[in-house]
């Protein structure tokens, strides 16, 4: 909407005003755009600017008992936790969210959308504090624990995506399989599953991306070592978010260092996944 | 029997296989539902021992949290008054909802309306980068420099001009607090940008194209049509946007914890150490034993799950009576 000076004098005052009015307006929601990107931009850019001091070859494949410390235990957890959670929570996951899209009635479906919404907007703490106080007293401070909370705060993650993506797989894809006379139960998982297979994918990935930045509840239930963990599910593990905790609250200037390097990791990991998730929904638009 | 075998074997199939997979994939519905019941009774089970010790009003109205003694007399002294939680919690969730509310709602508008379209999904995929980073990566870089320049900038230049006449604004300029509720809210309120910014988005977006155009055809400058038409017909699902956000603020713990200085007293200024009930809960665990102690931290954690719960009914509720809302 450009005026040119000439046409602007031809203009009453008052038409003149309002122009003056939206021009400021288009300005002010300008500025407040840049403010909306600004923390991501500095928070990247300082992130790296301290973490990358801190990275070097004994900074991923030392543990903290070392000579030369460095977070190999957090690293090998923080993957520990996350695979075995999203070994139960993906099947289960999927299952759940198939059912609710393919199978429920439309009750069903409504009580159960609402019940992953419930789930999802469940804070991460109430997780970890559920999983402590009724889980803890039986299996200890320990990774199974961990794998626990982290499961609670996946599983709404898997489900949502499911049911979303399954919802977009065309209603003839199915219909078509269903009229060559192939069963319902491999029309929903070799026809609809396989359509939709790129989706649940993303679900997979968005769910491992929550269980790999989550604090609060793993120090409520993993509890976080200084020793490496592998394997032994029944006792306390790391994770790097644990080590980023704790190390920003110790005096040592050395691990103060190795917490931004272990943020700029997490950091690195989290865009990675977020852009592999990006590109991969563009692609699996499914209908 | 007249039927032929493929028919036979076809219906065997169907009469066996397809409910086991239907019940397969419904038993994963239910353990998902007990999950749910899980959460919501054992917090209410653990926090019943509280009750025998605290009175409901007490805990929330003191904000006193010494735990339980013996007095030398052999009573028992001490209690548990989450009033400086419940304060910190609602205070910063308050500056949180302040700063990303107008600021996410306009860069919305920006981006729908305004924005090219590359620029816009540049910006967009920024925006919502935040929503992906670990929130112990923005509590450390919160702690180690953001906090820091808001202590140095805004804080103070509020504290030593407004403060000197409102106490609740004021800061001692010679020691500044290492943490503040001011600060934790501000870090709350970037983490939440990303949730306005997402959902205003796509609210805005399904405003029908004919409104603007039937606005802009009758000689409407651009800012007209989104005060006037845009932003009243996307006014519900807005305000759904903010709720959901104000959710996710009330319930973030650990980027909180780190910034906030947790002192469970209600602090005498916003530029003071407090607390919050998530960072409460996640900075105490280590000292819990008794009954009452894990009670205690159970009623936080259900304080906490029913205002986040009270929050995602608010919104279905809302945005179901919306056509707008509806879409988002």
């Amino acid at each position: 909407m450009k005026v040119s000076g000439l046409l602007l004098e031809r203009l009453s005052p008052q038409e003149q005003r309002r122009l003056r009015t939206d021009r400021l307006m288009a300005l002010f929601l300008r500025t407040c755009a840049g403010i909306a990107v600004l923390p991501v931009v500095a928070l990247t850019v300082y992130v790296a600017l301290r973490g990358i001091p801190a990275l070097s070859p004994t900074f991923f494949l030392n543990s903290p008992a070392d000579t030369e410390p460095g977070i190999l235990n957090a690293i090998l957890g923080s993957l520990q936790l996350t695979a075995v959670a999203i070994l139960f929570t993906g099947p289960i996951g999927i299952a759940a969210g198939v059912y609710l899209s393919e199978y429920a009635s439309r009750r069903v479906s409504s009580a159960g959308t609402m019940m992953i919404d419930v789930l999802l907007g469940t804070p991460s703490i109430i997780a970890g504090l559920v999983v402590f106080l009724v889980a803890v007293p039986f299996l200890g401070f320990s990774a199974w624990a961990g794998v626990l909370a982290l499961s609670v705060l996946m599983l709404p993650v898997v489900m949502r995506t499911t049911q979303e993506v399954i919802r977009l797989v065309p209603i003839g894809v199915r219909e078509a399989s269903l009229a060559l006379g192939v069963p319902v139960w491999k029309t929903t998982l070799y026809i609809t599953c396989r359509t939709a297979l790129s989706g649940l994918l993303t679900g997979l990935v968005l769910a491992i991306s929550r269980g790999l930045g989550e604090t609060a509840p793993l120090l409520l239930t993993a509890r976080g070592t200084s020793a490496m963990n592998l394997f032994d599910f029944g006792t306390t593990i790391n994770a790097m978010p644990m080590a980023v905790y704790e190390y920003s609250n110790t005096s040592s200037a050395l691990l103060k260092e190795q917490a931004w390097g272990t943020a700029l990791v997490l950091l690195v990991i989290a865009l990675t996944l977020n852009v592999l998730v990006r590109s991969r929904t563009i692609n699996s638009r499914v209908a | 029997m007249t039927q032929n075998e493929g028919t036979r074997l076809g219906q065997g199939r169907l009469s066996l296989a397809d409910p086991i997979f239907r019940l397969l994939l419904g038993a994963a519905v239910i353990l998902a539902g007990l999950l749910l019941a899980t959460l919501i009774v054992s917090l209410i089970g653990y926090s019943m021992p509280l009750w025998t010790v605290e009175n409901p009003l007490h805990f929330i109205t003191s904000d006193v949290w010494s735990g339980l003694s013996q007095a030398p007399d052999g009573s028992t002294v001490g209690g548990f008054g989450a009033a400086g939680m419940i304060f910190g919690t609602v205070v910063t969730s308050i500056i949180a909802i302040l700063f990303a509310a107008p600021v996410g709602i306009f860069a919305a508008v920006y981006l729908v309306e305004f924005a090219p379209k590359r620029l816009a999904t540049l910006l967009t995929f920024l925006v919502e980068l935040i929503a992906a980073i670990p929130s112990v990566v923005i509590g450390l870089w919160a702690v180690g420099d953001l906090s820091l320049r808001l202590r140095d900038s805004v804080e103070w230049w509020v504290a030593s001009s407004i403060g000197k006449i409102i106490p609740w604004l004021s800061e001692d300029p010679a020691a500044p607090a290492a943490s503040s509720v001011f600060r934790a809210g501000l870090v709350l309120g970037m983490m939440i940008l990303p949730m306005v910014v997402a959902v205003s988005r796509e609210v805005i977006r399904s405003v029908p194209q004919s409104l603007r155009e039937g606005y802009v055809g009758m000689g409407a400058t651009r800012w007209e049509t989104i005060r006037h038409v845009i932003l009243p017909t996307a006014k519900v699902g807005i305000a759904g946007a903010v709720l959901l956000a104000l959710g996710r603020a009330i319930g973030e713990t650990i980027a909180v914890t780190m910034v906030i200085g947790n002192a469970s007293r209600i602090p005498g200024s916003l530029f003071q150490s407090g607390q919050t009930i998530a960072s409460k809960i996640a900075g105490s665990i280590a000292e819990t034993g008794t009954p009452e102690e894990l009670g205690s931290l159970a009623a936080l954690g259900l304080a906490l799950f029913l205002i986040t719960l009270g929050l995602s009914l608010a919104v279905r509720f809302i945005t179901r009576r919306s056509v707008v809302g509806a879409n988002s």
